[in-house]
């Protein structure tokens, strides 16, 4: 994912975040708004129940004043029980409220005179029966004033909490309203972005649609050249192949026929003469190591490999005791390590130690006491085989030049050699898929290292060799029976 | 033709052919040795037929010293030939050839050869190849009785 996209993704996600946390708190306050609607519906309620109160007094009293009974004495004193709990509740349910609070302490006075004329009411009819009750009554008959009065008082109060109710409401709403308003633009918002986002991916996916379909091109060109290469390659080889094997035969006869030379006719010759013959049979001889050098260095690269699990200890050793021969009178210590099992051509293998260890012999010549170490190490998990010398080393600046073929770093007067042993070393490690490199310093010694791939990456090459090889192989029988053909033919 | 042929050397080389008689002769092996310069040459010697058609079965040479590469006829044409035929399969065939090809080396095994080497490219290789070579085969190995050879033995295996 691209860091826009990331970003898109982002404020994605924190929009939904918002939108959860608004219409939480939107709730919340939702439940606040209702709660105040349900307190100003309850001091609607209280003020209609004192109303109703006041009534059941005025209705008790009444009846008291006409019949005298008891019972009309006892509804009225429930009544003024009722009245005066109601004057106790109502400062506490508009406690919220200054204004009906002052409503209620004019409310208050006026109801107190109400109740107390009531009182005076049935107080003369108790101690002067029906009449003198009447009259009084009658006399002082402030009851609708004050009645009056305390309706107005009541209503006005009831004005002030539906005006509150109202506005409550109204506040409730507004505030569902808005919330409803910023959930919707938020999803809005939201969706808009996971459709932008939709379409940066769209995008994304069609530019890597267009770099993996160019990545194939590019590959595929790559798949063409290495055939080509490889192709060019098996070309290279059997050039080499048969210019080295052509080579031989000439090569054979001038060696052949100078030796018969010095055996026949040496006793004829003079000094310069036999010194003369000597040079030509030294060069053939070397120019004959150089053609089978090449031809065993161009067999590696053909032939099959035969991978099995082998000791490389023991490869060693046998190398090493076939060495002795070589270094006979002189003082060689082998000091060799513990080695690991490989999956590898034994045969290559034990070729690599040959060459190997017979150059640490050979660069090894000149000390009083040479010391050759084979061992094991580990270079970022992968094991190394190294093989390390006190010889004559080399110049580092030299090392590129060290694995190819017919390169030399020393005189063939010093050191003789064809140039070719390392370059074999090398191939046979690179067959293995394995690296081969080498650490020196002149006069010190030099140390050779080298991997041996794992088995994994050998099935393909193996796979793609041999067929390549076997046509190959045909082809060059074939060229070459043609070539003795033609030769047959122009000598006949 | 002289029955005497103690070895038949197939080589398309007149100096290879030189050099490995000289060879043989400076260790007084093989007086009489018989060159055949390509396969059908050395298959005709053989099978005494065409040009050497009064030579007989009955005494075969000693040892065939087979080049591979060949006009005509290659190397492991003719040892097939030699091996598939009752007069002829028990006749020791030592291929001296350049090729060390391990494909080589085994087919030659394969046919029958009785003996496998490469030609050394110095001059002292070659001549004690060569020499150890006439030793073994006409001095140390025991040769098969004459007579064993024969068109009318032929059958009995």
């Amino acid at each position: 994912m691209t860091s826009s996209s990331k970003a898109i993704a982002a404020c994605a996600l924190l929009i939904l975040v918002c939108i959860g946390t608004l219409s939480y708190w939107s709730e919340v306050r939702n439940d606040q708004d209702r709660e105040w609607v349900t307190h100003t519906l309850h001091v609607v309620e209280k003020l209609q129940t004192l109303r109703i109160d006041i009534t059941q007094c005025e209705t008790g009293q009444r009846g008291y004043m006409l019949t005298g009974q008891d019972r009309y004495l006892e509804l009225y004193e429930a009544g003024v029980a009722e009245v005066r709990q109601d004057l106790k509740e109502l400062p506490d349910l508009t406690a919220d409220n200054p204004r009906e609070q002052r409503a209620i302490r004019q409310l208050n006075p006026l109801i107190a005179s109400r109740l107390a004329e009531l009182n005076d009411g049935i107080w003369v009819r108790k101690e002067s029966g029906l009449l003198a009750g009447v009259e009084a009554a009658t006399r002082a008959n402030n009851g609708e004033k004050w009645m009056g009065q305390i309706a107005a008082q009541i209503g006005e109060m009831r004005d002030t909490e539906a005006g509150l109710l109202s506005s409550r409401l109204e506040t409730a709403a507004a505030s569902t309203r808005k919330i409803k308003v910023v959930i919707a633009l938020g999803n809005a918002l939201a969706i808009l972005i996971l459709l932008v986002k939709y379409f940066v991916i769209q995008r994304e996916i069609g530019k890597r649609n267009l770099a993996e379909r160019s990545l194939k091109l590019s590959n595929e060109r790559l798949e063409r050249r290495t055939a080509e290469l490889s192709e060019t390659n098996i070309e290279l080889e059997s050039f080499a192949y048969s210019v080295a094997h052509d080579l031989r035969a000439p090569l054979r006869h001038i060696a052949g026929y100078s030796g018969v030379m010095v055996q026949d006719y040496g006793p004829h010759l003079d000094a310069e003469g036999l010194r003369c013959l000597e040079k030509i049979t030294g060069s053939a001889k070397q120019m004959g190591r150089l053609v089978d050098d090449l031809l065993g260095l161009s067999q590696i690269g053909r032939q099959e490999l035969s991978f099995q699990d082998t000791p490389l200890g023991s490869l060693v050793g046998q190398v090493v005791e076939d060495l002795a021969a070589e270094h006979a009178g002189r003082s060689v210590e082998w000091q060799i390590g513990e080695l690991f099992s490989a999956e590898c051509d034994p045969g290559l293998m034990k070729q690599v130690f040959v060459n190997l260890l017979s150059n640490a012999v050979k660069y090894t010549r000149k000390r009083e006491h040479a010391v050759i170490q084979v061992g094991q190490t580990r270079q970022n998990g992968v094991r190394v085989v190294f093989v390390r010398d006190n010889g004559v080393g080399f110049e580092m600046q030299y090392v590129g030049k060290l694995f190819r073929v017919f390169q030399r770093l020393h005189k063939a007067r010093d050191f003789e050699g064809t140039g070719v042993g390392l370059a074999t070393v090398q191939r046979i490690i690179r067959r293995h898929g394995g690296r081969i490199w080498a650490e020196a310093e002149l006069d010190r010694g030099a140390t050779f290292f080298f991997t041996l791939g794992s088995p994994e990456n050998k099935p393909n090459e193996q796979a793609e060799v041999p067929m390549n090889e076997k046509d190959e192989r045909e082809r060059r029988k074939k060229k070459m029976n043609e070539k003795e053909e033609e030769l047959h033919v122009e000598r006949s | 033709m002289s029955n005497e042929v103690e070895i038949l050397l197939v080589e398309d080389s007149p100096e290879d052919a030189e050099l490995t008689i000289r060879a043989l002769r400076r260790n007084k092996l093989a007086n009489e040795i018989h060159v055949a310069e390509d396969g059908t040459d050395a298959l005709d010697f053989l099978f005494c037929r065409g040009a050497y058609a009064d030579r007989t079965f009955s005494h075969p040479p000693k040892l065939v010293l087979l080049d591979l590469h060949l006009p005509k006829v290659d190397g492991m044409e003719v040892l097939r030939a030699l091996r598939a035929d009752e007069r002829t399969k028990a006749i020791p065939v030592v291929v001296l050839t350049s090729s060390f090809e391990q494909e080589d080396v085994a087919a030659g095994y394969k046919l029958g050869a009785s003996a496998y080497v490469q030609k050394p490219v110095d001059f002292e290789g070659f001549s004690e190849a060569v020499r150890q070579i006439g030793m073994f085969w006409l001095l140390i190995n025991q040769a098969l009785p004459p007579g064993e050879f024969t068109a009318s033995k032929a059958h009995g295996v």
